[in-house]
């Protein structure tokens, strides 16, 4: 359930952001969007792949963090275990919305409903004075980069559609307790594609800056070993 | 005299005889022999009460959680005092005095700036982050925080006579202290000999080597034993009697504050010691210049004005009365007074336990192992708590001398004749330049210059400076200011409410146990 409102200072004056990360507290993902602004970070520690959106006519981007639904294998102890957290996680429970309607300027809101949201414990989002606290100016600051660019995604994946350069990812994962989990409905940067691509395709993906993100999307596909390290980690506990 | 001390005998359990065994035995071998006789006749006096944040170190010296502490002691995180009042009474009069240390940087310097650039805030939220943090209602820090470790420095409010009983039962199985309950009924030794053992109802005599007289304002072998003198400083502090009562809360959101609120009146003034399930209220006072009903038309005017559902005639009052004063020496032969017996003063800045803290850390650490070397400690022990205790003496009056109420109490209290010589001289030099070190010579001084400088400008001090001074580093001075508004905005932000910070370590525990 999901209760969007627009942030404000007089209605969500005292309210509090628990910053622990739990199953109990939403962030039980297998999966979140990610924006190409963060794939230097995002690539040191996710794989990062492409998803069909339900309609199955748009990809979006997304940085894998488990191999089922639900299933989040970067959480440990009430925390996160990596050094870095995807924007997308990191602003949860503020999303960007539009200021009234048919307004296109945009505001941060928030999900009332999101059992971050607290009176009593977690970080305040405003001050006495109803100024924004530190947490608050950071999280403006990180859904104004997730905003940007989730804006230029599309762009991206069309010049990247247009030269054919993704494909299909079909994964057979073995555990040590012998099960197998197949990853299917992913997909990925085709390599020889990308190797083969003309001086035409070269340029236009060079002059809109889509290389770097494109080699970063194949350097993080080596995350998946560790990902089912930390998959093995859990099966071993039992 | 050559003896090897083995053998203490502890007589009074309250928290001064179990903090007392529990220190000795954590921080020695099983060479030597801790007994204490608790006598299952005198009962504790249990009000709410404050502690130093030194308390944190000895909690963990003896080796127990503190969220068992805080949770089976009823305690919660206390973050300084403030004084409602006690400049001129009016609805405004209120300063803090927080556990922070100041920044870094010369008195001189600090005033400076302070006066300079920061005069629009008050000194203490000039120079520490914790006044406002305590000023919102908030903890000391976070719930994932190690034990014990702090963001704002902390001590605790808590029930005295719930710590005796946990102390009793982690001293007894875990430190091996030997518990006897019985009377003493008779101390087996002349008054010019050491104490050889002390004559029992039930158990004959018990032997010891050294014994330790934490049988409260009775002092049963120091003060009726050996005669030891009192010295009486009711000339400069007046109070002698309470009236106390616990208070619960109107409901359970209501915040627990996180400072000691001292609340000034016409001839006294009222403690307020929040614990995670009631208030602690005691109203003291002057019977030389109050009548009970005075006091108790004080407390009721109280208890009305900060909320208590209840009346006072609804509620069971207490009445308390106690000297002002300490014993001439403290350790005198092979007996050592630690708590009530070796004195009492009234509890305004909390003195009582952490004098208790300080002399079983002295004699832990510097414990006779043999007769011979017992009367060289014992005279130096002697001399540094006379020095603790005129101390904190001073640093008390201190808090009545820059008063301008116009009762008749609080202009008796201003009278020369009631402020000790070495606080007249200090304050005349305070008109001149701010409280330093060099005003404060012992090693680990009870009260540091820091609380002096809250106290003197929470309270509307002035200091006039001689300008021929330099800054010494006025632009460090200023940096570290800056810091502390950096700070105030970070903590308020991420530090919990301090009910919601004892809920959820409350919680915490109970799902560990």
């Amino acid at each position: 359930m999901t209760n969007h409102v627009a942030l404000s200072k007089v209605e969500h004056k005292n309210i509090r952001i628990k910053t622990d990360r739990s199953v109990e507290l939403g962030d039980g993902v297998m999966s979140c969007i990610t924006v190409p602004n963060e794939f230097r970070n995002v690539q040191n520690h996710y794989p990062i792949l492409f998803q069909l959106n339900a309609e199955r006519d748009e990809f979006r981007l997304i940085a894998l963090l488990g191999f089922t639904q639900g299933e989040n294998l970067f959480l440990k102890n009430e925390k996160w275990d990596a050094r870095y957290k995807p924007l997308a996680i990191e602003v949860q429970p503020f999303l960007i919305g539009k200021s009234s309607k048919d307004s296109s300027e945009h505001s941060v809101h928030i999900d009332l409903d999101s059992p971050k949201v607290d009176m009593d414990d977690g970080i305040r989002v405003f001050d006495n004075d109803g100024k924004p606290t530190e947490y608050l100016e950071s999280i403006q600051a990180k859904l104004g980069a997730l905003h940007d660019g989730y804006q230029n995604s599309p762009d991206y994946i069309k010049c990247l559609q247009k030269y054919d350069l993704i494909e299909s990812l079909v994964m057979e994962i073995e555990l040590i307790d012998g099960s197998v989990n197949r990853l299917v409905g992913f997909h990925t940067i085709n390599e020889d594609k990308l190797n083969k691509l003309d001086s035409h395709g070269l340029t236009e993906m060079s002059q809109n800056g889509y290389l770097l993100p494109t080699f970063m999307i194949l350097a993080s596909m080596s995350n998946i070993v560790s990902l089912v390290d930390r998959k093995n980690a859990l099966v071993s506990q039992g | 005299m050559s003896q090897a001390i083995k053998n203490v005998v502890i007589v009074g359990g309250g928290t001064a005889g179990w903090l007392t065994a529990s220190l000795l035995a954590a921080r020695h071998d099983t060479s030597i022999q801790v007994t204490i006789i608790e006598s299952p006749e005198v009962s504790s006096v249990g009000v709410g009460e404050g502690t130093w944040p030194t308390m944190r170190k000895t909690l963990k010296l003896i080796g127990l959680s503190e969220k068992e502490f805080l949770t089976t002691c009823d305690a919660s995180f206390k973050q300084g005092s403030r004084f409602d009042g006690w400049v001129t009474g009016d609805s405004d009069d209120s300063y803090q005095h927080p556990f922070a240390s100041l920044i870094n940087g010369a008195s001189h310097d600090i005033y400076n700036v302070w006066k300079e650039f920061s005069s629009d805030r008050t000194f203490a939220d000039t120079v520490c982050a914790q006044t406002e943090v305590c000023a919102q209602g908030l903890a000391p820090k976070q719930k994932n925080a190690p034990e014990y470790a702090a963001a704002l420095n902390y001590a605790y409010h808590l029930d005295a006579v719930k710590l005796a009983k946990l102390l009793t039962s982690h001293a007894t199985t875990k430190l091996g202290v030997r518990h006897i309950s019985d009377h003493v009924m008779q101390v087996i030794g002349e008054k010019d000999e050491d104490i050889s053992a002390l004559r029992t109802r039930e158990h004959g005599n018990i032997q010891g080597d050294l014994f330790i007289d934490c049988t409260g304002l009775n002092s049963l072998l120091l003060g009726k034993h050996y005669e030891i003198g009192f010295v009486d400083k009711s000339d400069v502090l007046f109070n002698d009697t309470a009236l106390t009562v616990q208070v619960p809360y109107a409901d359970d959101t209501v915040p627990i504050a996180s400072e000691t609120i001292s609340t000034a009146h016409d001839n006294g003034w009222i403690w307020d010691i929040a614990l995670p399930t009631r208030r602690g209220i005691g109203c003291v006072y002057s019977s030389r210049h109050c009548s009970d009903e005075k006091a108790r038309s004080a407390l009721e005017t109280y208890l009305k004005a900060s909320g208590s559902l209840l009346e006072l005639d609804d509620l069971s009052v207490r009445k308390i009365s106690f000297p002002s004063g300490y014993r001439e020496k403290f350790w005198h032969r092979n007996c050592i007074a630690i708590g009530l017996s070796a004195g009492f003063l009234e509890p305004l800045e909390a003195s009582a336990l952490v004098l208790v803290e300080l002399s079983a850390e002295l004699l832990v650490e510097n414990f006779p192992s043999d007769r011979s070397v017992m009367d060289i400690l014992a005279k130096r022990f002697n001399e540094s708590f006379i020095y603790r205790w005129e101390r904190i003496i001073d640093f008390l009056k201190l808090h009545y001398v820059l008063s301008k109420r116009p009762q008749a109490y609080w202009q008796d209290h201003r009278s020369d004749m009631s402020i000790p010589e070495r606080l007249q001289d200090l304050l005349a030099l305070w008109k001149q330049q701010p409280p330093s070190r060099d005003d404060f010579l012992a090693l680990d001084e009870v009260f540091p210059a820091a609380s002096y400088l809250y106290v003197l400008y929470g309270m509307g001090f002035e200091t006039r400076q001689k300008n021929s001074l330099k800054f010494l580093n006025k632009d460090e001075v200023i940096k570290q200011l800056q810091m502390v508004q950096q700070k105030v905005r970070t903590l308020t932000a991420v530090m919990p409410s301090n009910r919601a910070l004892l809920t959820n370590l409350k919680k915490q525990y109970n799902a560990e146990a």
